[in-house]
């Protein structure tokens, strides 16, 4: 009886807005407290994040990407994309969608991509002749879109949870990222403008604005080259990227003052990963109960009474995920929910790779998915949109890379390209 | 109320200051890591170091968090009221945020507590001949910050019309 009111008390905490790490630390308080555990163990299970040896590439990871975001990076690589790709057609909306994939890689909150670049991206788009609604919804859904790509918080954040290797998961996001771009780049040439606005290829121009962004444009191939090549581990890389990024934007480009942005951007940048590791502190505990309890596998019991394949638990799982998508943020989903659905998925035989590029790509949705997914708030704010506008503009988006989903759901070999 | 007020300041400033240093410490430390490590030096006390810096840094930028009122929640009733309109509900379902998190956060120091006296007898030197059980008195001290900012933003709500969180 007491559990079920504390349960009750939790989760109506919860729906008002008390702050997940609290819900988590009371969660895991009140059930160690019923089960006659002393509750030092929460706080053990706090410290034990310090072990994590990838712990550091988080903040690490995250720094270089707000650095980058703080500086005129956006505006230069989205040159660079322009004069490469600009001539084909809806080439400007492709160059939107690969610019902000990069950009969300790196700063892995799709709240900055839309706020650093969609000030850059709306007024060209519009100036193209895209409708106001197109942009709206391109801008929105290509704001998470990078999730699937290296070095992408979130992908780190799994990994760390569901203790699967990271680079490995970096390579199986690779095929899928590149799938979910290229239906959205069909979708943006199909519903571009009748009359788009013809651009040539002028070499002279590409090259120049090559020479202003190379150094910012070969990150995530030196990334990828650095880490598959055997020559840095990932959180070497992490903090090779954080230290070169803070290099070339404060002495080498400028765009960054070292006493003035600097200290501002490190709290922003802190503040964000503290506001993730904090609920993965106190969720670890929590979790971790759970499992002593065996819950995982009462759920797999009970699922495999309705559940007969493993598909029918992937499609179960997509419409789970959906909804959780779009009631968590992405990084209090995977700490709250993978420890639990993991032991599951792997009785019904889902690979782990498979299953951590599913996950991403469903909270993925889940962030502009309406009605309360982030991206549609944070585009509404950035843009003085009203949220009903984002939600009709969005729809589209929604239900290609739901197509996208199930593609990467039901192909396997999507995920597992690189791997035997 | 000027003295809560300077009080929620002085803790502000403070995390912050904090907050930079652990940043640049980070960075600083795993680059110098990998550069000594090209030439066969491999300093053993830097992988814990930063370790510990990372968390030290989870619960300062918690601290700031707070104040700005920016921590991850499901805030499904909030942003309903905020839609809505209904000022004086949100005004106390922010207060009940405030005031919960605060008095939580006190049953998470006591846990602390009773996890550092363990560790204090028990405890291993993680670097620098530092023994764990005064690395882990983090713990019970920065959620006693971030409790102190909660219930510091509860009183300042009685003051403003609209509290954080």
């Amino acid at each position: 009886m007491n559990g079920w009111v504390v349960t009750v008390a939790i989760c109506l905490l919860a729906s008002i807005g008390v702050p997940l790490f609290i819900i988590m630390g009371l969660a895991a308080l009140a059930a160690f407290t019923f089960s006659g555990v002393e509750v030092s163990a929460v706080a053990q299970e706090m410290y034990r994040i310090s072990s994590a040896p990838t712990l550091m590439t988080i903040p690490l990871f995250t720094f270089a990407g707000y650095l980058m975001a703080e500086s005129h990076s956006p505006k230069r690589l989205m040159k660079l994309a322009e004069t490469g790709l600009g001539w084909i057609p809806g080439g400007i909306s492709i160059v939107t969608l690969i610019v902000c994939a990069f950009f969300t890689a790196f700063t892995g909150a799709s709240g900055v991509t839309i706020i650093a670049l969609g000030g850059v991206i709306y007024p060209i788009l519009l100036k193209e002749g895209y409708s106001e609604k197109y942009t709206l919804g391109a801008i929105t859904a290509s704001g998470s879109l990078g999730l699937l790509f290296p070095p992408s918080l979130p992908i780190i954040l799994y990994g760390l949870i569901a203790k699967v290797d990271i680079d490995k998961l970096f390579k199986a996001g690779i095929v899928p990222g590149f799938v979910i771009i290229l239906i959205l780049s069909i979708w943006s040439i199909y519903n571009g403008p009748k009359k788009e606005v013809k651009h040539k290829f002028v070499l002279k121009n590409f090259l120049s604005a090559l020479k202003e962004s190379w150094l910012e444009a070969i990150l995530p191939v030196a990334v990828l080259i650095g880490i598959y090549g055997g020559f840095v581990t990932v959180t070497e890389a992490a903090a090779f990227t954080a230290l070169y990024i803070f290099i070339i934007e404060v002495f080498i480009y400028k765009d960054l003052d070292i006493v003035k942005d600097i200290p501002r951007v490190s709290i922003e940048t802190m503040s964000l990963v503290s506001g993730i590791l904090l609920v993965l502190c106190c969720a670890l505990a929590f979790t971790n109960y759970m499992v002593d309890e065996d819950v995982p596998m009462k759920i797999f019991a009970l699922m495999k009474t309705y559940l007969t394949s493993k598909y029918s638990f992937l499609f179960f799982l997509n419409i789970f995920l959906l909804i959780v998508g779009s009631v968590m943020d992405i990084f209090s989903a995977i700490i709250v929910v993978v420890p639990l659905i993991l032991p599951v998925a792997h009785d019904f035989g889902v690979n782990p790779l498979h299953l951590a590029i599913i996950f991403l790509t469903n909270l993925e949705i889940g962030y502009l998915h309406p009605p309360i997914g982030i991206n549609l708030f944070i585009a509404s704010n950035r843009f003085k949109k009203p949220i009903t506008d984002l939600y009709s503009a969005s729809i589209p988006f929604v239900v290609l890379l739901v197509i996208a989903l199930l593609l990467i759901t039901y192909v396997p070999s999507m995920s597992l390209f690189w791997f035997n | 109320m000027g003295i809560v007020k300077k009080l929620d300041w002085a803790i502000e400033k403070f995390a912050s200051s904090i907050l930079v240093a652990s940043i640049l410490a980070i960075l600083f430390c795993s680059s110098l890591s990998i550069i000594l490590r090209w030439f066969q030096i491999n300093l053993s006390w830097i992988d814990p170091f930063v370790r510990h810096l990372v968390l030290l840094g989870t619960f300062v930028g918690g601290v700031i968090a707070t104040g700005r009122g920016n921590h991850i929640g499901i805030d499904l009733i909030s942003k309903f009221l905020e839609v809505k309109g209904y000022e004086h509900a949100k005004t106390i379902v922010n207060r009940v945020i405030l005031l919960s998190s605060g008095l939580v956060l006190i049953w998470l120091i006591k846990a602390g507590t009773d996890f550092t006296r363990v560790e204090m007898e028990f405890s291993k030197v993680e670097f620098w001949g530092i023994k764990s059980g005064f690395l882990v008195l983090m713990i019970p001290i920065w959620p006693w910050t971030i409790s102190l900012r909660f219930l510091t933003l509860f009183i300042l709500s009685f003051e403003k019309k609209e509290g954080a969180v």
